[in-house]
């Protein structure tokens, strides 16, 4: 009779230290969760620059839905697109800016430390695509009395022809 | 006739030489640094944002920052989901923040001389989309023709109705931040 009592207690004494350390393990896990890889997640939608900057200039709101996500995982995009400037942030990652000649606004593109190297042969001029998240989108802004680009951050090239 | 046309062409120049000026004044900047700084016993939180634009209008003071509220980067992924959700910041719902001011004491700043000019700026702050007014300290720094702007103020968190209720986020960041934001135009 001891004996099965003992048992049983044993068993719960276990399951109970198994429900800790699964559950500890799982909330460090998530506590030290790495940021999404951008360049290894799936991309969401293929455009050319001037097609996204066109749905945000016809309906941001509807573009903000069909975009951004609530927790910053935003959609990944494949953009195609002229290459109208290239400089760099105050974090001296490269930008790329993808704008035909006679659009409002255009697409900017930043790179990252470790992607930044694979811009040096682009060039005004260039038809290119670049993959990355979007953050935010085209937009006129009465205040800074210009149009904002579309942007994408976590930039890489994924063609150059 | 000829006194007509010499008369247009001196108004058609001045025009342009007019209106070519007041453009020349406004300085575009999209080399930008925001950066979010919160403290408590618990841990200090980091978020750093470089996708900023700005303005400054030399001849007016006006000063506008637009701020992809997405581009801030935390170096934990969860504090970053936490940061962007409905119940903190609602990127989703409210992508941009924005400064919009004027320096008060535009007269103290020599925008054609080297120097550093140490100004307020008097505005209106969204985020959250709540708008509140707001009055901080800047440097305009002027260097060989190049403008560059840095500041440092607090914002409570409350007053943009950005508060967690209850549970971990809510005790390990602090109710009152401090934004460092500079911009180089």
């Amino acid at each position: 009779m001891m004996t099965a009592k003992k048992k049983i207690f044993k068993i719960v004494l276990l399951l109970v230290g198994a429900v800790i350390l699964i559950g500890g393990g799982i909330g460090f896990y998530m506590f030290n969760k790495p940021a999404r890889d951008v360049q290894s997640t799936k991309t969401d939608f293929y455009y050319q620059a001037s097609e996204i900057v066109e749905e945000y200039l016809t309906d941001a709101e509807k573009a903000d839905d069909k975009y951004l996500d609530e927790s910053g995982n935003s959609k990944v995009l494949e953009i195609f697109g002229t290459v109208a400037g290239i400089s760099e942030d105050y974090n001296n990652q490269i930008v790329i800016l993808l704008k035909p000649a006679d659009d409002k606004a255009g697409v900017s593109c930043t790179f990252t430390a470790a992607t930044n190297s694979h811009t040096q042969k682009v060039k005004i001029g260039d038809k290119i695509v670049i993959k990355g998240v979007i953050r935010s989108g085209a937009s006129y802004d009465e205040d800074l009395e210009m149009y904002e680009n579309v942007i994408i951050e976590k930039s890489d090239i994924i063609s150059n022809k | 006739m000829k006194k007509i046309n010499l008369f247009s062409v001196l108004t058609v120049l001045l025009i342009s030489l007019g209106s070519f000026s007041v453009t020349a004044q406004k300085l575009v900047s999209t080399k930008t640094h925001f950066k979010f700084f919160s403290t408590t016993a618990a841990e200090d939180i980091e978020a750093n944002n470089y996708k900023t634009v700005g303005t400054i209008e030399t001849s007016t003071g006006d000063i506008v920052f637009s701020v992809p509220m997405q581009s801030f980067e935390f170096e934990k992924s969860l504090m970053q989901e936490h940061f962007n959700s409905k119940k903190f910041l609602d990127t989703k719902k409210n992508p941009k923040a924005k400064l919009v001011g004027k320096i008060t004491d535009l007269s103290q700043v020599d925008f054609a001389k080297d120097g550093t000019y140490n100004v307020e700026v008097k505005g209106e702050l969204t985020i959250n989309g709540v708008t509140k007014p707001i009055t901080q300290k800047a440097a305009i720094m002027v260097s060989s023709g190049k403008v560059a702007l840095e500041s440092k103020f607090n914002i409570t968190l409350v007053d943009y109705e950005i508060a967690f209720e209850k549970g971990k986020p809510s005790t390990n960041i602090a109710k009152m931040i401090e934004i460092t934001a500079k911009a180089n135009y």
